[in-house]
């Protein structure tokens, strides 16, 4: 009989842990307790326009950083193996699942996440659609689709209904809410008047 | 039908802001203080005796504080469940991915190192997956009585319905058709993976759970803990979708209480994708014979149904194989055996009975019409059911509403050809439609209003918004019977400690059960403030109601068809959906913006569950080989369709202003009609879900 190991149940990676005082996100955690066993490295990184110099184990992956380091939760990590997309963020500009970027790549380079999207207090075009034409279901994979969208309109501002559809097929949404996505993303980049219907 | 102020208007969700900007709090985005991260060591093998277990080594590793296994836990999850007892830890293991142990410690690394450091010795024995297989004599025993698993009194039968007399009935037809059917095991795949936080203060435990219910959960917690219900609160207030697979309490959660309890800190424990996919539930695989009897007019005379439910290895859900209930006829026979298997566990996927039951019927329905030259639609006008098991009258329906409406919209006498496979080639076209109903329950349900000086309105109700807008619909809801501008009210949502019982967001009755509550306790609450004026300073008035609402000798369904072109690429075997129309009896529609997205994205996963998803077992080792997104093919932006839906708003005198229900029936008969659309453009039938592109090939060849 062949076998499945057991480390193939955990496929996925974890991240150290850090402590806040309160249960909720976004606080800005202690450091992060040491595994003494585990390489360590300082990287700089310039997340949503904020530099950072911070100490991390080399295994750990942006995500983890982004998320238990940072506190930054906006990205979720749905899969952890880079199936989904929930955890997009953009790298130098280009959507990354960053649950599949190690933190150690992303020294002395740029990430913007979904926290980074709005502009003194102002939403972007994207989520202001997103909201207004009913993007987000249950909301989980909504990020990596804002950030996905965000790519795309910044080098393709008014794309056809189809190429949406392509730049964003790396972002599932199990509540299989495509439909509204990419009418969104039509609205957002003013486009939607174009038909979202399929070539024939 | 009237118009109203709030009800009735599309309206962005109440807390969007927060699902754009990465500001909503799921529960795997919270830290507790001194928290551990914990993980599961789960069976490699189908089916094993545990000889031995040796922890010494994980334990000795710097960092693990805590570690759960059969010898020193024996918690039963679900433990008012009759139908078998299943622990935390089993032994025997029972599936690929049944768990073994659980363990805390300092962060996510170390609790990973320390699960592949515990040593098991298996002692492998016999497996089964196939349902049928699993009946006959010699078969492997997985639970103690037999493979046919009990109903809640025990007995080891099929679950049967019957009226008339099957044999009568099939006597009576000119024309008997006879075939049979399969659908394979599906995951929910919702995108928020398993994730519980528990906390001890004292005796008192909090848990931070990913859960479709609240109350639900709270108080199987309670239960299978042997914990007074008010020693234990239940908090979510995100969820990253559910569709089914976190009703009640999961063994994950009382997992996380364990081990907090013997580490003495909070513990976050987490689920990969691969364990979500293998080790929680998703829908029943079936084996579905059916025979059908019918007059030369299109009259049925009979139906009858034989089927197999594959459970896996622990009862979890009904095994139900449902769809024959939408057709009127005088002999109708259905049995059903919910089996148990070695492979994963089954239970609720949204509509669980029901879009595999409905590919079975509708397939062999749909060679019924062509047989008898008639058109599908016409044919299911025809015999589309008037009473509910021809008997108890509706409340209201609008069946045939959405039948010929869908049709026309659909422009179905110009997609459909009456001779299926015509045309050359190599790419082919054909439209198939497939109708549905689902129970549009009423039921228990509270609700709490207060309003303060400012005239804002507190709505505390059990909820969790798993997706469904069901937090905007409650809302909107309040803020119709109030009379008073949606932003006056204040939801206040997702917390046991605060909200009174809800049903949970199951069976689609949110709207149904705790949306009546909203009115009630609304309805109360005005007469006060006509009484008395509205509160002075920081005094509030209250209103509670505890509803259970019935409807007194009829049913109460909602109603559904849908209408799929697909392009069948005969060379390549490659499927694609063109058209798409969904229409919809739901009664009177809360918010039609949040509604429609609801069909859009029930009728996509159907396109998926159709054409290609499936968990994927290996029949020599009984290991599942497609656990993950890619290889479970769920749907992506580029297969999705355009799903245009018509609302067909039957009026109704019960439910929240005439709502009827509606998640659910979304996915119910959009696998059908794909189906039957590959068979009218190929004029080849596929009877095995899901309809991949080699089994086109095959029937092609």
């Amino acid at each position: 009989m062949s076998k499945i190991s057991r480390r193939r149940f955990f496929e996925g990676t974890g991240a150290g842990i850090v402590a806040t005082a309160v249960p909720v996100a976004g606080q800005q955690p202690r450091p992060a307790a040491q595994t003494p066993s585990a390489p360590r490295s300082t990287i700089q990184i310039t997340v949503n326009g904020v530099p950072h110099k911070i100490e991390i184990e080399d295994r750990w992956t942006l995500v983890e950083v982004l998320r238990d380091h940072l506190g930054l939760t906006g990205a979720k990590i749905g899969c952890d193996r880079g199936e989904c997309g929930a955890c997009t963020v953009l790298l130098d500009g280009k959507p990354v699942y960053s649950c599949s970027q190690l933190a150690v790549w992303a020294d002395r380079r740029s990430v913007v996440t979904v926290e980074g999207l709005a502009q003194e207090g102002k939403l972007d075009p994207l989520q202001e659609a997103f909201i207004e034409h009913d993007g987000p279901q249950c909301g989980f994979c909504t990020s990596g689709q804002l950030m996905s969208a965000k790519a795309l309109l910044n080098h393709n501002p008014h794309p056809t209904a189809d190429e949406v559809r392509a730049a964003m097929t790396g972002n599932i949404c199990r509540c299989s809410n495509y439909n509204r996505y990419v009418e969104s993303v039509l609205a957002a980049a003013g486009s939607l008047s174009a038909s979202v219907g399929r070539k024939a | 039908m009237n118009t109203l102020n709030s009800v009735g208007h599309p309206s962005p969700r109440i807390d969007a802001l927060k699902r754009v900007t990465g500001t909503a709090t799921y529960t795997g985005d919270l830290r507790l203080p001194g928290m551990l991260y914990a993980r599961v060591l789960r069976s490699p093998h189908p089916h094993a005796r545990i000889r031995r277990i040796d922890v010494s080594r994980a334990q000795a590793l710097a960092g693990v504080k805590a570690i759960l296994t059969r010898e020193n836990c024996d918690v039963v999850w679900g433990s008012g469940d009759t139908r078998n007892k299943r622990y935390l830890f089993n032994n025997p293991v029972r599936f690929a991915g049944d768990a073994v142990a659980a363990l805390a410690a300092v962060d996510r690394h170390t609790a990973e190192e320390a699960t592949r450091l515990i040593q098991v010795d298996y002692e492998p024995l016999p497996f089964v997956l196939d349902p049928e297989e699993a009946l006959k004599p010699g078969a492997v025993e997985i639970q103690p009585g037999g493979n046919l698993s009990p109903d809640n009194q025990g007995a080891h039968e099929p679950e049967v319905y019957r009226r008339g007399n099957i044999e009568e009935g099939l006597r009576a037809a000119d024309q008997v058709f006879e075939d049979h059917y399969t659908s394979a095991h599906i995951n929910n795949a919702q995108l928020e993976p398993r994730v519980s936080i528990a906390q001890w203060e004292g005796d008192r435990l909090t848990v931070f759970a990913s859960t479709q219910g609240i109350s639900n959960c709270h108080t199987e917690i309670a239960r299978d803990l042997k914990l007074a219900p008010e020693k234990v609160r239940v908090i979510c207030q995100f969820m990253g979708g559910g569709f089914g697979n976190k009703n009640q309490c999961h063994d994950f959660d009382l997992m996380a209480a364990m081990l907090a309890k013997q580490a003495g800190a909070p513990v976050k424990l987490e689920f990969t994708r691969k364990e979500d996919f293998v080790s929680v539930h998703g829908r029943w695989p079936t084996k579905q014979y059916y025979k059908v009897g019918v007059k030369r007019d299109g009259t049925l005379t009979a139906i009858q149904l034989r089927g197999y439910s594959g459970m896996g290895p622990y009862r979890k859900g009904t095994g139900g194989i449902a769809g024959i209930e939408v057709y009127q006829c005088t002999h109708v026979e259905r049995s059903v055996a919910p089996v148990y298997t070695n492979m994963a566990v089954s239970a609720n996927l949204r509509g669980p009975d029901f879009p595999q039951g409905v590919f079975g019927i509708e397939s062999l329905m749909d060679d019924v019409a062509y047989a008898l030259k008639m058109d599908p639609v016409e044919f299911r006008l025809k015999n589309m059911t008037r009473k509910f098991n021809d008997q108890t009258p509706y409340t209201s329906i609008g069946l045939e509403d959405c039948l010929r409406r869908g049709a026309e919209a659909f422009e179905w006498s110009k997609r459909w050809h009456a001779t299926p496979g015509e045309g050359s080639g190599p790419v082919k076209r054909g439209a198939g439609m497939a109708m549905g109903s689902f129970f549009s329950s009423l039921g228990r349900s509270s609700a709490v209003i207060d309003v303060d000086s400012r005239g804002m309105y507190h709505v505390h109700v059990g909820v969790t918004d798993i997706g469904t807008a069901a937090k905007t619909t409650m809302a909107l809801i309040a803020a119709e019977e109030l009379g008073v501008p949606l932003e006056k009210i204040d939801l206040i949502w997702g917390d046991t400690d605060r909200c009174p019982y809800s049903v949970g967001e199951s069976g689609s009755r949110t709207t149904t059960h705790t949306g009546y509550a909203v009115i009630q306790a609304a309805k109360d609450l005005k007469k006060q403030i006509a009484e008395k004026g509205l509160p002075q300073g920081d005094a509030l008035l209250t209103a509670t109601a505890n509803t259970n609402p019935t409807v007194p000798g009829m049913a109460r369904y909602s109603f559904v068809a849908h209408f799929a072109e697909v392009e069948v690429d005969t060379e390549t075997g490659h499927v694609r959906v063109v058209k798409y129309v969904a229409a919809h009896d739901s009664g009177r529609v809360v918010n039609p913006l949040t509604a429609t997205s609801q069909v859009k994205g029930g009728a996509t996963m159907g396109v998926g569950m159709a054409l290609h998803e499936e968990l994927l077992y290996d029949r020599a080792t009984g290991l599942p080989l497609t656990a993950g997104y890619y290889g479970a093919r769920v749907m992506t932006h580029r297969d999705a369709p355009e799903v245009e839906v018509l609302w067909i708003e039957t009026e109704d005198a019960y439910g929240p202003f005439g709502a009827k229900t509606l998640g659910e029936p979304t996915i119910i008969p959009s696998v059908a009609a794909v189906a039957n659309a590959i068979y009218n453009a190929i004029g080849k039938r596929v009877k095995d879900l899901p309809i991949t592109r080699d089994k086109i090939l095959g029937v092609l060849a």
